[in-house]
């Protein structure tokens, strides 16, 4: 070559194959151009068993993994997942744990393939790679994602991740649920899409890397170790797949396995739901203003519009849109489009393509790109937001998925698939010494265990569900308080925490924990998904929806005494406006209806009390079409409260305190039915005319918290034609804004 | 295929099957026939002779009414073109006052009413309360849904309407009529 030619750069094999894979889907709508399924026609038998040979393979990995680890959110919460990939990055088969994940990590290897890896550092056998970075592939720094690349004869045939979410990330704040961070800075150790080890060996400043930068880097390395111990479980698994079926079998079993997960999503679309439009808003909640935060631009509250609109097209292809969402908010609370579609593919599983779990199923919907700048894809405007705890606004996206798959699949029918919406995802985070003396940074997985949504015929089902795992599990409560300076006072069922409806959402719980044997710890009630200000928008078919995530503490307490004394203690909530922590308890301080999320301004210490309750899920139906026989179930199980069951339900009732149960009033309840329609009757005014009263006061801004206004001048900017529907539909002038 | 006789459809929309036949019927692959044994008891149900197209909600239908499509409510009380969010005919009724709302949200239950709003629907036939939003000021009504009732009808079952009509939201339309 002569001097000042350039060398013309390599191609990566890898990244044709992609761009073929795409031409195929183009033109023939399959998979890897897959219009026919060769191997499963021609031995659908063998073709079923590897599948659950393989699947089987997966979850023996999630067993390995998560006890190898030892780390309490992996071993006793199993917060963790492994999957096996093809050769470009679609995810084939997943284990149980966080399956919202495979989503991302299959976008991750696409990253890899994108950036050349292939090319520079290239990919051999015993290479370990890692990432933790949204930018690229992740969605939060505790997140962290492992890939091995399998070979077979000198060819890449699979690939094998792991992500695990780890107790601390080395952010600004302990723990693993980084609300409060600013910015990305604050997010906590980086792992760049980076080989972090060959030879199958983690390089040694890895190891140096977690010890310096993390607070828990026992727990962190055993995460490390954990995930490849699965990741090696499973390419064993592969690799013994492979000598008993031969590496064509696999080469061509496995991106069949994708196509048929695509063609099962598609075919569930067209066989339950019918084609048309739906919309559905929602609203989140992050209510900083006078709380303890980093930077002083976020004393704010902020609101965010977290909108979802669904076509089903004449093929029953999906698309959804998210015109209408704020902006990037100066918290831990943004997410990107590729952890969204991650997200997506894990809530869609619930509901339709859960058949083989894979990365077909994203190809059976489209996701219109969030607004630019919003929180849902904020790096063209902001490209440091941070994403210390990038699901929270998600899951509460990932609600509206319920209810409006629900609908379409109720009006054509399949009312045993409808659910109502979703639970929200609170989590209670400790920072301290602990009974031991060792310092701990750490969550309890309380919120993996909600109640489930009301279905079209039927209650939720209670403490029973999560949306992002499968295997909704709070972890054993004599484990958590081995790792931290907490006993259980309570784990109890919590009345009227499902809504109410004609079928009401399963209830969530409520625990109740006092802090033991500690110089301090503090207590950070986090946000992975809530709402502490306001409902969720989930009155479907006239429900209610289920009450804002509020928790309580009390610090300087005399629970030593009253135990000393044997005088009762705090087990629940309580009533609302009388919760039991404020009737039994004296403390130098009581907060009984804080707005999540927060850290405790001080730490808190032995005998002080800490009240969290975890949310059920959402209702359907008007409450007054309830069977008085349900509420009577309720009444007796402890739970609804008669008040409820009086003037929601219309139900009356009368307790006998010797059989111990309650009794219907049929006569009682039909009055006072009717006495509520009547009501009803009374104070409800013609859409028409409340619309013309209430243009005035929207016009005239009025009764709207500033975080209300803000957030709608973001929508409205961010997405121009969602802004004009809006001043259309009030008649409200061109320019308007809030 | 599965096959599910009416009678047994009737006990699962009624609430009354055993949870684990409901499982054998979620796990197994779908009856192909739903929708028309959905829509047969559905039309059992009501008082009215008009055609059921199309099931929106426990109460509320897409009827066929002359040449013209429109939802009305198990009661009977019509509300219009389904092209039209419904919700602008109904009536409503909105808490967003402490005192209104404590009658359902009480003490740490009850959202913050400088946030939010809770828009009762009811309908003006019978007071059945149809829907439920919570959502801040300024925020229209979403419209549920709005299906594409000809293609359905053309293209998934096969069995075309008689006079197809412009798939389209109307809702403005109503809107902009109001002074």
């Amino acid at each position: 070559m002569s001097a000042g030619a350039v060398a013309e750069k390599p191609r990566s094999p890898l990244k044709d194959r992609v761009a073929e894979n795409e031409r195929l889907l183009k033109e023939t709508g399959s998979m890897f151009g897959l219009t026919e399924m060769r191997r499963k026609a021609e031995d659908p038998g063998k073709y079923e068993s590897v599948w659950h040979i393989l699947l089987n393979g997966m979850d023996a990995a999630w067993d390995v993994g998560c006890k190898v680890s030892a780390s309490p959110v992996a071993a006793e919460g199993g917060d963790a997942v492994w999957s096996v990939h093809v050769p470009t990055g679609e995810s084939v088969c997943s284990s149980k744990g966080i399956i919202s994940h495979p989503g991302l990590l299959s976008q991750l290897i696409r990253s890899y393939i994108d950036n050349d890896y292939e090319i520079n550092p290239g990919f051999k056998p015993g290479d370990i790679f890692e990432n933790n970075d949204p930018h690229f592939g992740g969605i939060h720094s505790v997140d962290f994602q492992t890939l091995i690349p399998v070979f077979h004869d000198g060819e890449l045939i699979c690939w094998v991740s792991s992500v695990s979410h780890v107790m601390d990330g080395g952010m600004i704040l302990p723990g693993s649920i980084g609300f409060m961070n600013p910015d990305a800075f604050a997010d906590g150790v980086p792992f760049v899409m980076e080989r972090i080890g060959e030879n199958y060996q983690i390089y040694p400043w890895y190891e140096k890397r977690i010890q310096c930068r993390t607070r828990m880097p026992d727990w962190v390395m055993g995460d490390a170790r954990g995930r490849l111990a699965g990741c090696f479980t499973v390419r064993e698994k592969v690799l013994a797949l492979v000598e008993k079926y031969s590496v064509d079998y696999m080469n061509d079993v496995m991106p069949e396995y994708v196509e048929d997960g695509r063609r099962y999503a598609q075919v569930r679309m067209k066989t339950q739901s019918v084609p048309g439009r739906i919309r559905k808003s929602n609203f989140k909640d992050l209510a900083m203003k006078g709380k303890r935060v980093i930077k002083p631009e976020q004393g704010i509250d902020c609101y965010m519009n977290v909108p979802m609109e669904v076509t089903v097209d004449k093929d029953a292809k999906i698309k959804f849109n998210m015109r209408g969402a704020s902006g990037w908010v100066p918290f831990g609370e943004n997410i990107t489009p590729a952890a969204v579609i991650s997200g997506l593919m894990n809530g869609y599983s619930h509901m339709v393509g859960f058949d083989m779990f894979n990365w077909g199923a994203v190809a059976a919907w489209e996701l219109d790109s969030p607004p630019d700048g919003s929180w849902a894809n904020p790096y063209p405007d902001n490209y440091f937001a941070s994403s210390g705890v990038a699901w929270a606004p998600a899951i509460i996206w990932l609600s509206s998925l319920y209810e409006t798959l629900g609908r379409l699949f109720y009006s054509r029918g399949f009312i045993e698939e409808v659910a109502a919406g979703g639970a929200t995802t609170m989590t209670g985070e400790f920072a301290g010494v602990n009974q031991q003396g060792v310092y701990v940074a750490g969550m309890t997985l309380e919120q993996a265990c909600n109640g489930s949504p009301a279905r079209g015929m039927a209650d939720g089902e209670n403490s029973a569900w999560s949306i992002y795992v499968p295997n909704a599990d709070f972890g054993n409560a004599e484990v958590n308080e081995l790792y931290y300076p907490i006993l259980y006072l309570g784990r109890n069922i919590e009345p009227d925490s499902g809504g109410y409806g004609r079928f009401r959402g399963g209830l969530g719980h409520t625990v109740v924990w006092m802090v033991q044997n500690t110089p301090g710890i503090e207590y950070a009630c986090g946000d992975a998904g809530i709402r502490s200000k306001v409902l969720g928008n989930h009155g479907m078919f006239g429900a209610y929806p289920s009450c804002p995530d509020r928790p309580s503490y009390a610090s300087g307490t005399n629970v030593k005494e009253l135990i000393e004394k044997r005088l009762p203690l705090v087990h629940e909530r309580g009533d609302p406006e009388d919760p039991t922590l404020v009737r039994n308890i004296k403390a130098d301080v009581v907060e009984t209806s804080v707005i999540a999320p927060f850290v405790t301004p001080s730490e808190l210490h032995d005998y002080d009390l800490i009240v969290h309750p975890i949310s059920g899920a959402q209702s359907v139906g008007d409450p007054l079409d309830r069977d008085p026989a349900d509420v009577k179930k309720d009444l007796d199980n402890n739970w609804t409260r008669a008040r409820v069951a009086l003037d929601v339900n219309g139900v009356a009732a009368d307790y006998d305190e010797k059989s111990r149960e309650w009794t219907i009033d049929e006569a009682r309840t039909e009055s006072r039915r009717a006495e509520i329609r009547g009501a009803r009757r009374v104070r409800g005014v013609p859409f028409k005319d409340w619309w013309k009263a209430e243009r005035e006061r929207v016009e005239a801004k009025e009764n709207m918290d500033e975080a209300v206004l803000r957030m709608w001048r973001q929508s409205m900017k961010l997405s121009p034609g969602y802004g004009a529907e809006l001043r259309e539909f009030w008649k409200l002038a061109d320019d308007f804004t809030f | 295929m599965s096959q599910y006789n009416k009678a047994e459809l009737r006990k699962l929309v009624d609430g009354e099957l055993e949870w684990s036949r409901v499982q054998e019927i979620m796990k197994a692959p779908k009856d192909d026939d739903r929708f028309e044994k959905w829509v047969a008891l559905r039309q059992d149900e009501v008082a009215w002779d008009e055609r059921i197209l199309m099931p929106l909600t426990f109460k509320l239908y897409i009827v066929q009414k002359g040449r013209e499509r429109i939802v009305k409510c198990e009661c009977g009380h019509e509300y219009g073109d389904y092209r039209v969010n419904w919700k602008v005919y109904a009536n409503i009724f909105v808490r967003d006052s402490v005192e209104d709302l404590h009658e359902v949200y009480r003490g740490r239950e009850q959202p913050d009413s400088t946030w939010q709003q809770v828009r009762e629907y009811y309908c003006p036939g019978c007071d059945t309360q149809l829907e439920v939003e919570a959502v801040p000021r300024g925020c229209p009504p979403d419209f549920n849904l709005l299906p594409d009732l000809d293609t359905f009808y053309r293209d998934w079952l096969g069995k075309p309407l008689d006079e197809e009509m412009e798939f389209v939201d109307k809702t403005q339309e109503v809107i902009d009529s109001w002074k």
